[in-house]
């Protein structure tokens, strides 16, 4: 392997997008040439997959960029959809408006809360999804709440030449932008460094609690995005039907390259490990898995990512490695058997 | 440590009175006493009936919240799993009851315990992410669970397991359990090698590997010991219900983590105690109980909830650096 060839590959954001196209690949074999895979209406399929778990995806994404984690993304989808379908049924882009505000809204009340008391993003936000979900409840009465604009309904998820809809296209500017701010502009040079050394962030001026604030309420607007066009798309508000993005959205973040310590990650990857996930499941029904294939396979996915990302693999592979008698005078970068492992902050 | 058998009164009461010490106790105290008086001055709610209820579903829940408890305190924040690792256990215990009510309850012990254990050892070995790793299992029981029933639950035609819904005398049999549950971890907690190796860990795992404590193994066995505690809820709950199905556990992961949480365990470790999930179990239960009473509906015991959860993650400040 040429050097350039092992450094794109080292690359986090590539490393996504090479999954897809191994996963691409392996569904065609597997199709046994009936051309099942790479149709118009499988490709349509996975865009749909797409927006639906991009936004979260995104979201939760940007929030472990700047070393954090934001549990209310859940919450936050099933509020907004009640928001927007609640307020939508005269104008839906004043529905969703107001559904952007309250996911903004609800981010800066968390991002104030965490900086302000000095609490972990977790707790936080663990309050947070239960709240906002409890609130969308409440909205509700607890029933599922029908939403009268069909027309609405059926237009965000109309096939738009051929494989987008309203929903993917408006997915895919959302990470085009990010990918544009977190790249290009100085917000997002500044979350980037938030997340891979606070304190250092902190002593060349940056400052970290407005970024903080900023993130998650930009991951409340981004979710509620998602939740909005979702609930318009199905025509409904419920407070339970939207409760399953969670698992798949951290799956396609961290597939996607974002690191769990924070500092890592492109919103391109972000949009890459989506799509992994989106293919495998829409490729696994188009060539006749049953369902469960979809739950098994992004758990082996989440499996396979967090032992991968975890502090402690290098020493433990080190170990079995002298266990097994092929031990090397060196041990490898990244962890000593004999000394305690370095802590981030000296 | 030695002589646990000649262990002074002084020094229980020593142990057990530091479980309460916190800077959050007060205020606790205040709206427990609130809470209290709001409920006897609600009319019906001394009612026989409607207390026992309560008591009953609440004990499943709290069965569950004890075992998140060791979790929480070993410095893992909470499994996202344990509700769906519950469902699953009602489904052995209940395909396993045609061998014998004790077999089947070996079994269901076991595989729950294994199911937990295994995350708890991934967790400890590789230190990887606890939320990412039990959502991993979350997704890998939840499909697994589809494959093998075919999404259905299990009905046996036995009446084998229904000794389990018996009660004690007054009291029901559930809170009985719960009661016991709470009692046997707060024992571990306080009294044990092993519970006082949980609190260390919690607090500083590298200060605990520098005392000689190897933390994986302390925090797989937490984790195990979540899966027992799970475990007692999930064939209560199978019991009750003469079914195993993978709607029973639903939203306890979320449910225990409040408990855990309103009764004042600090949600980054190593710091709490079984006895604080208890109140916040009672707690919780009382304010849904009092809502039904005065007539509003579920939504209103969920946003109650959140916001309770909200209101105890706050109180755990740590002031300003």
């Amino acid at each position: 392997m040429s050097r350039h060839l092992r450094a794109l590959m080292a690359d986090r954001t590539v490393r996504s997008f090479a999954v897809l196209v191994l996963i691409i690949i392996v569904l065609g074999i597997s199709d046994g040439g009936h051309g099942r895979v790479l149709t118009v209406n499988t490709t349509y399929d996975v865009l749909q997959q797409f927006a639906t778990i991009g936004p979260v995806a995104l979201a939760l994404g940007l929030s472990m960029m700047v070393g954090e984690f934001d549990l209310s993304v859940g919450g936050i989808l099933s509020l907004a959809g009640c928001v927007a379908v609640l307020t939508g049924s005269g104008s839906p882009v004043a529905g969703l408006l107001l559904a952007v505000c309250v996911g903004g809204l609800a981010g800066l009340a968390q991002g104030s809360i965490m900086t302000w008391l000095n609490l972990s993003s977790i707790g936080v936000t663990l309050g947070g999804l239960l709240t906002f979900g409890g609130l969308s409840y409440f909205l509700t009465r607890n029933t599922t709440i029908g939403y009268d604009r069909l027309d609405v309904a059926l237009g965000v998820n109309a096939p738009l030449l051929g494989i987008f809809s309203v929903r993917s296209l408006t997915t895919i500017f959302l990470f085009l932008v990010a990918a544009f701010v977190v790249s290009w502009t100085r917000f997002g040079r500044d979350l980037l460094a938030v997340g891979s050394d606070r304190r250092a962030a902190t002593i060349v001026g940056i400052r970290v609690n407005r970024i903080l604030i900023a993130v998650f309420m930009i991951s409340g607007s981004l979710t509620a995005i998602g939740g909005g066009l979702l609930s318009y798309g199905l025509a409904a508000a419920s407070p339970t039907a939207l409760a399953d993005t969670l698992v798949p959205g951290a799956a396609a973040a961290i597939l996607g390259g974002v690191s769990l310590a924070g500092g890592k990650g492109r919103p391109i990857g972000i949009a890459g490990g989506v799509l992994v996930l989106s293919m495998l499941s829409s490729g696994l029904t188009a060539i006749g898995m049953p369902p469960f294939a979809h739950w098994i396979v992004t758990a082996a996915v989440l499996f396979a990512v967090a032992i991968l990302d975890s502090e402690e693999l290098n020493r433990r592979v080190y170990s079995i490695r002298c266990a097994l008698g092929k031990r090397s005078d060196l041990p490898p970068s990244g962890g000593s058997p004999i000394l305690t492992e370095p802590q981030g902050d000296q | 440590m030695r002589g646990y058998g000649s262990v002074s009164a002084a020094a229980v009461a020593s142990r057990l009175g530091s479980i309460r010490v916190g800077k959050a106790s007060v205020i606790q105290s205040v709206a427990t006493l609130a809470v209290v008086i709001f409920a006897v001055s609600t009319p019906g709610f001394l009612s026989e009936t409607s207390i026992r209820s309560l008591l009953t579903t609440v004990s499943f829940v709290g069965c569950v919240a004890v075992g998140m408890t060791f979790i929480t305190l070993s410095g893992n924040i909470m499994s996202f799993s344990i509700g769906a690792s519950m469902s699953a256990t009602t489904i052995v215990f209940m395909v396993s009851v045609g061998l014998g009510l004790i077999p089947a309850l070996v079994l269901a012990f076991l595989f729950c315990a294994a199911l937990n254990g295994v995350q708890g050892w991934l967790v400890g070995v590789f230190r990887a992410n606890p939320i990412i790793i039990s959502m991993a299992a979350y997704s890998m029981i939840i499909g697994s669970a589809i494959y093998i029933t075919g999404g259905s639950g299990v009905y046996p035609l036995t009446d084998r397991a229904d000794i389990l819904t018996r009660n004690l005398g007054p009291i029901p049999g559930p809170l009985a359990a719960f009661l016991l549950v709470a009692l046997i971890g707060q024992l571990i907690l306080s009294f044990t090698r092993f519970g006082r190796n949980i609190y260390l860990v919690g607090a500083n795992p590298h200060a605990a590997k520098a005392a000689g404590i190897e933390p994986w193994r302390t925090v797989m066995w937490a984790y195990v010991a979540a899966g027992l505690f799970t475990a007692v809820s999930a064939v209560l709950v199978a019991a009750r219900y003469r079914s195993g199905d993978m709607e029973h556990g639903i939203g306890y992961e979320y449910h225990a983590i409040s408990a855990v949480l309103v009764g004042g365990t600090a949600i980054q470790g190593g710091e709490g105690s079984v006895l604080r999930t208890l109140v916040g179990t009672f707690f919780i239960a009382l304010m849904q109980g009092l809502l039904i009473l005065r007539g509003f509906g579920i939504e209103m015991q969920y946003l109650l909830i959140g916001l309770m959860v909200l209101g105890a993650i706050m109180l755990q400040w740590k002031g300003r650096t």
